[in-house]
């Protein structure tokens, strides 16, 4: 336990960096004047949480990881903090519409807390609805194809012209067969992910050791039990990688599945304040959409290694 | 084994026949002859090792005997029955990489019972994989995945699951050509012994001349296509390396075994460079 909180020698010069980095950081954003005139002045009370949260995660990691790369990512963003305030306040950026000061960006978080949730809440749950169907029915259909020819040979020559095609461009034509929008931006969710997890899986199986197989085979395993018992455990590696690949492709169909007229969801939230050249707003929904894929990829990879402890 | 062969005349008196049986790989411009009019009887509990070169045919033989290939003509029989396919009557040992990587150790043998399709309580299973684990020496290992073993405590691991099916036949196809050769006579014994104990009819594939001795009651060398001899191997069982090696008797045999296989493999290499 004691070594846990110790530090290499030359690590701990480049903590300290980081730290008064930091710090210098706090410093400009609490007590630096503004030298030049700025049509709004916004409260620094967000952004110094953000500084000491993303201080908080840098601490975590370093002494998890206890790698020097996470030295260097803090002392990166940090001293990126200190440019951009310094920048800013000393006048060097003047465009107040299209770069905003830090604390007018993370005070948007402030402002507009309810607006921002609902709408995290309205994209997770759309993209959650649209990803579970597509991942499970990719999966079952290319378990299928996988592992039965014929049905592969049909299939596989659709979805390789299918997948050529950007979902987004079905869009115009899925608003007319749904009924609602909400239903239109799901399916276009669907169409993103189902056609790769499909082909994906189909690849995975055709990979799978013959001497697996056999052993199965041997063993008496039939048709349903081969798929269900040997086929999807020793796939399902595979297949998590690429959901979780997929995942982020399916956030950026959601951005436009969104605009396809749903007025809720973090891509309307960007889509809406661009159209009010509300800058700041959009640069933080870009923020908001950032953290939510880092988390859903933390969360997926967590699942991967509680659901595959065989591999490692 | 008289006794058998006195037997009701329905009852056949060897466990497995094969009779004329021929097999080709077809590719799309050519055919490959692997094993031309191969006939071969084997007796309830006997120890049948196929010595061969790569390429004679004698995997092809064994995936015959497994059911994972099908004859292109003549027939097997087990037990008196043609065979149609894989069953759980005839267990398989691969050379490696047969084991569920999914599964932990107790899981692949508890998998292996499962299939053998017997009606046992949970507990049970638990306990007969347990019984598996610990005849193949590895009680210390029963939850670690395959990924964390090595080489030789995998292939004890997948004979653990050969024999949870309870199959009076067990098929070992180069089960140790993989495997270091200090291990490999470890497990070799192991394997002498489980057999002899559970009275199991054994087909063992492999290039080992030393391996064939020391397990096989009669060794079928093989070549190309074709079975060239069968030797008997008549040391009492269970036999111990040391022991044998060294006596008159295991050098005559010994090389009987070499030129039996040396002249074919000469062959081979002749014909290659014929080509």
């Amino acid at each position: 336990m004691k070594n846990r909180f110790k530090l290499e020698k030359g690590m701990f010069f480049e903590y300290l960096l980081a730290t008064g980095l930091m710090l210098i950081n706090i410093i400009l954003a609490s007590a630096l004047p503004y030298f030049t005139k700025h049509k709004v002045y916004y409260d620094s009370t967000a952004y110094v949480v953000v500084i000491l949260i993303s201080y908080i995660i840098y601490l975590i990691r370093l002494f998890i990881t206890k790698k020097k790369s996470v030295n260097d990512v803090a002392v990166v963003l940090f001293g990126f903090f200190i440019l951009w305030e310094t920048a800013y306040k000393s006048g060097w950026i003047h465009n107040d519409l299209l770069i905003p000061s830090p604390e007018g960006l993370f005070h948007v978080f402030v402002e507009k807390t309810p607006e921002i949730l609902a709408d995290v809440w309205g994209s997770v749950r759309l993209l959650f609805l649209g990803f579970l169907l597509a991942a499970v029915f990719g999966t079952l259909l290319g378990l299928l194809a996988g592992w039965i020819p014929r049905i592969r040979e049909v299939l596989l020559p659709v979805s390789n012209v299918i997948t050529l095609i950007p979902p987004l461009m079905f869009s115009a034509y899925l608003i007319m067969i749904f009924s609602t929008f909400r239903q239109a931006a799901v399916a276009v969710i669907f169409f993103a992910v189902f056609w790769p997890t499909f082909q994906g899986t189909v690849v995975r199986v055709g990979q799978i050791d013959r001497q697996i197989i056999e052993a199965a085979k041997t063993m008496g395993v039939g048709t349903v039990g081969m798929l269900t018992k040997v086929i999807f455990p020793y796939c399902l590696p595979g297949i998590i990688q690429s959901l979780s690949k997929s995942l982020r492709g399916a956030f950026m169909c959601l951005a436009g599945a969104e605009m396809l007229g749903i007025n809720l969801g973090i891509g309307y939230f960007i889509e809406k304040y661009k159209s009010f050249a509300d800058y700041r707003c959009v640069l933080a929904g870009i923020v908001t959409v950032g953290v939510i894929t880092t988390v859903i990829d933390m969360i997926v990879n967590k699942a991967k290694n509680v659901l595959i402890k065989w591999e490692k | 084994m008289e006794a058998f062969q006195n037997g009701s005349k329905e009852k056949s008196a060897f466990k497995i026949e094969i009779k004329d049986v021929n097999f080709d790989y077809v590719d799309k411009k050519s055919k490959y002859e692997a094993l031309k009019d191969i006939n071969l009887d084997i007796r309830e509990g006997e120890f049948i090792c196929i010595l061969g070169a790569s390429g004679c045919g004698k995997s092809t033989l064994l995936s015959l005997l497994a059911g994972l290939n099908r004859v292109k003509s003549g027939e097997i029989f087990v037990d008196g029955k043609k065979l149609k396919g894989p069953g759980t009557d005839r267990a398989v040992v691969f050379q490696q990489y047969s084991l569920f990587p999914w599964l932990t150790v107790k899981g692949n043998v508890l998998f292996g019972i499962k299939q053998s399709g017997r009606k046992i309580g949970k507990k049970e299973r638990e306990r007969l994989a347990m019984e598996q684990i610990e005849n193949v020496g590895l009680s210390g290992a029963v939850n670690r995945y395959p990924s964390q073993l090595s080489g030789g405590m995998q292939q004890r691991v997948a004979v653990a699951r050969a024999l949870a099916l309870e199959s009076d036949i067990l098929l070992m196809d180069e089960p140790f050509g993989a495997i270091d050769p200090r291990l490999r006579l470890e497990l070799q014994e192991l394997v002498s012994r489980l057999c002899t104990e559970n009275h199991k009819t054994v087909v063992f594939i492999t290039h080992d001349i030393d391996e064939a001795i020391l397990l096989a009651d009669r060794i079928v060398v093989m070549e190309p296509g074709r079975i060239k001899s069968i030797i008997k191997v008549r040391f009492p069982h269970p036999r111990v390396r040391e022991e044998l090696s060294g006596t008159d008797e295991y050098e005559k045999l010994h090389r009987q075994l070499i030129s039996a296989f040396y002249d074919q493999v000469e062959e081979q290499i002749d014909s290659e460079v014929a080509l």
